[in-house]
């Protein structure tokens, strides 16, 4: 009989206990509040926008004050903090977005 | 059928050094095209009774390159006559007057690079990440927050 928890439902995170190393790039406002431009850091391969936010917060409290205005960049698509639920590789670029100016 | 130096270019640059906009112009002419419509911003010396005396531009410069592509990816979608696209940004420290973001389009006929000229503008200020900073005459700055930015302060609804 197999054992297998690794499925997630709707609601759940997955029971997998796997982290991996991503490498984390901060921008603008948010490379001032952390103080540092990129950094790489091991945290668990399933989780939800909102918790990878919680973890790179853990580390950098200061970022907390822009959390109503901050998106993130998984893999150089814009991830909104929220349920989505993320699969991270290895290696995985995430990069903290403030509010953009270009142009 | 195309000829080689006819075949619909996607130009884009994202550099810390000085634009031209000879050069970016130049770029998307095109003998089957009589017009090239072109954007250009530049640095203004105010904002709201401010005196500004510089931007500082920063970016996350894989994901600008590859945000730009999707418009024009988007363009070419929405007026499929579009010739050439240029988007140039600049980097770093940008002086007033100085110019900070060229868009050139060609198109047989003027009104689709015109309209593509205007959406492509409108569309980086939502969607590139590229930050900068206005700096004030007492040294103060602001990171400025596109209105057009979904997850601004002072978001366009």
């Amino acid at each position: 009989m197999e054992n297998f928890s690794g499925s997630a439902k709707n609601n759940e995170v997955a029971q997998c206990n796997l982290v991996c190393r991503v490498s984390l790039l901060y921008f603008a406002r948010s490379a001032e509040l952390s103080g540092v431009r990129s950094e790489t850091i091991s945290i668990p391969q399933q989780l939800t926008s909102l918790q990878l936010w919680q973890e790179i917060v853990k580390r950098h409290p200061r970022l907390g004050t822009i959390r109503d205005h901050v998106i993130l960049a998984v893999r150089q698509e814009y991830v909104i903090l929220g349920d989505q639920l993320l699969f991270l590789h290895p290696g995985d670029e995430i990069a903290v977005i403030p509010p953009i100016s270009g142009g | 059928m195309y000829k080689l130096e006819d075949k619909p270019k996607d130009l884009i640059k994202v550099t810390y050094e000085k634009l031209s906009t000879d050069e970016v112009a130049e770029s998307v002419k095109s003998p089957s095209c009589g017009a090239v419509s072109l954007f250009i911003g530049t640095t203004r010396n105010n904002f709201e009774e401010k005196k500004v005396i510089r931007l500082e531009y920063e970016a996350y410069i894989s994901m600008a390159e590859a945000e730009i592509k999707k418009i024009c990816s988007d363009i070419r979608n929405k007026w499929p006559m579009i010739q050439h696209i240029s988007v140039h940004h600049r980097l770093g420290v940008v002086d007033i007057t100085e110019v900070s973001v060229i868009i050139a389009i060609s198109s047989p006929h003027r009104n689709e690079s015109l309209d593509a000229v205007k959406y492509c503008i409108t569309t980086l200020k939502a969607t590139v990440p590229i930050w900068k900073k206005e700096v004030y005459e007492t040294e103060e700055y602001t990171w400025k927050e596109n209105k057009e930015c979904q997850w601004s302060q002072n978001e366009q609804k």
